[in-house]
């Protein structure tokens, strides 16, 4: 498996939040997710991922390199997209596009302002013109445009409507299509990223809690319907979630695979039933105090 | 050109043409003590192009290319230093025209590489406090200085006016000692201060780097 990721105990401390010994590793041609609620520390951890911010504590190697000795390398390979529009607000897009192609070794200037037509994005306005999407978009069509071989995205569909968001999903699935590109990005789970990404980081409280293939992450986790008193007592006493309802009780497992013998009794009686658990309902398991 | 120099490069080059249009016309044509107040002017006009052009900046956006720190800090240093280098050589330049009418002597060209190279140090000092405390921390910082630099300016310049005794800067013993031989006293104060500025330099790589204030 090659790696083009490899982050190991990153600790980062802020007068209110701390990013705490997280580990990860990024498999390339995948699409990664990194999920989890608000000031979970996706943004800080990106940042740091993407030579943004300094690593105070741990190791860091992106693209086999690290950016102590490669970054002007590093940020050739890599397209970032802030959570916060960072750019000249007083500038024109087309002057942006101007100001940063010389930095590139291999700018895309016909692609770039492919991609501003395709995202709708007049290359004449000033960026403060721009809506939150569009500045989203612009950031995006910055991270395409110099022939980047990981994208760390953060929020990349946030702010967007349905019909950009779509264009944008399919832009990240065409990416990683010949292997060669390999994506990581932050999202909150309703924002479609979750559809695309197969390898699943939940991260909350400045930790990862949960690191999973999608497939094998849903595979497991299962919601667990049932009337009182038809699980076996060990069963009922592993679900998290545990809603009581008028017609009994539903909870969730993250165990179903190895239940599964012992829920095909209960099954056939019709006293219990299964469904499909969501990535939401998994991360909400995950999250302290959800 | 390198797009980061060309920008920045706006607010010194303007700064410097303002401030000999506006101080060169005294330099020239005013008696004593112009040499000893116009010069006074310079680090607080070089702070003032570092603060305009600061207020412009984005360094959060920069820090998404590929430029390295190193390489943005000394796109900055050069704009202080060449700012400073061409004020330092006009005032010089009219400072010796002036020396047959006897406004400028050899020890105001000692004065003016001491008010030049205090300017340099200062603003190179001033950036670096902005790496590390951002700029929105440092405005009212860079405000005060400013404020209070033109306002002591003014000061001196009326007392220098009205009170008998009062010092003047370019008449202090040290400067009239290092002005008996103007030329070498400048070149060794220059290359001590420009070995400091490296030294800046340095320490503003590493502030910069491992500073997120100014993002």
């Amino acid at each position: 498996m090659d790696t083009v990721l490899e982050a190991a105990d990153l600790t980062k401390h802020y007068e209110d939040f701390s990013l705490r010994g997280v580990s990860l590793t990024v498999r390339k041609g995948s699409i990664s997710g990194l999920f989890g609620p608000n000031a979970a520390g996706k943004s800080t951890l990106l940042r740091m991922l993407a030579g943004q911010t300094p690593v105070p504590t741990g190791t860091l190697r992106v693209l086999g390199e690290s950016f102590g000795s490669a970054e002007r390398d590093l940020k050739n390979r890599i397209g970032y997209v802030p959570q916060e529009p960072v750019f000249f607000e007083n500038q024109t897009v087309e002057w942006l596009a101007r100001f940063s192609a010389p930095y590139f070794a291999r700018w895309d200037g016909a692609g770039f302002y492919r991609l501003l037509d395709e995202f709708k994005v007049n290359p004449l306005k000033k960026v403060k013109h721009l809506s939150g999407g569009q500045k989203k978009l612009l950031s995006m069509a910055f991270a395409l445009s110099h022939d980047a071989e990981l994208l760390i995205l953060d929020e990349p569909t946030a702010g967007l409507d349905v019909v950009h968001r779509r264009a944008l999903l399919d832009r990240l699935r065409a990416f990683v299509a010949d292997g060669d590109g390999t994506v990581l990005a932050a999202s909150h789970i309703t924002d479609g990223l979750d559809e695309i990404a197969e390898e699943i980081w939940f991260v909350d409280d400045g930790r990862v809690v949960a690191h999973e293939d999608k497939d094998d992450l849903l595979a497991r986790w299962k919601w667990v319907h049932f009337k009182d008193g038809a699980l076996p007592k060990a069963i009922e006493e592993g679900l998290v979630r545990v809603k009581r309802l008028p017609f009994g009780s539903s909870g969730l497992t993250g165990d179903y695979l190895n239940l599964r013998a012992a829920l095909v009794g209960p099954l056939a009686s019709g006293d219990v039933k299964l469904d499909n658990a969501s990535l939401e309902d998994v991360l909400l398991s995950f999250i302290k105090g959800a | 050109m390198d797009p980061i120099l060309r920008r920045s490069s706006f607010y010194y080059v303007t700064s410097s043409i303002t401030y000999l249009a506006v101080m060169g016309r005294y330099m020239l044509t005013r008696d004593w003590p112009v040499f000893e107040v116009i010069p006074l002017f310079m680090p607080v006009w070089l702070l003032s192009a570092m603060m305009a052009s600061e207020s412009d900046e984005r360094y959060a956006f920069l820090r998404t290319l590929p430029v390295p720190d190193r390489t943005v800090v000394r796109t900055k240093f050069v704009l202080i230093l060449s700012s400073a280098a061409f004020q330092w050589t006009l005032m010089t330049w009219a400072a010796l025209g002036r020396m047959d009418d006897s406004v400028a002597e050899p020890s105001t060209l000692v004065y003016l590489t001491l008010v030049c190279l205090f300017g340099l140090i200062a603003v190179a000092g001033y950036q670096i406090g902005i790496w590390r405390l951002g700029f929105t921390s440092m405005k009212p910082v860079l405000l005060v200085t400013i404020i209070a630099g033109i306002a002591l300016i003014i000061v001196h310049l009326a007392s220098l006016k009205r009170v008998d005794d009062w010092p003047a800067l370019s008449q202090f013993g040290v400067v009239e000692w290092l002005g008996g031989a103007p030329w070498i006293s400048s070149a060794v104060l220059i290359a001590i201060a420009l070995l400091a500025f490296r030294a800046l330099m340095r320490v503003g790589v590493r502030v910069k780097a491992a500073n997120e204030a100014h993002l």
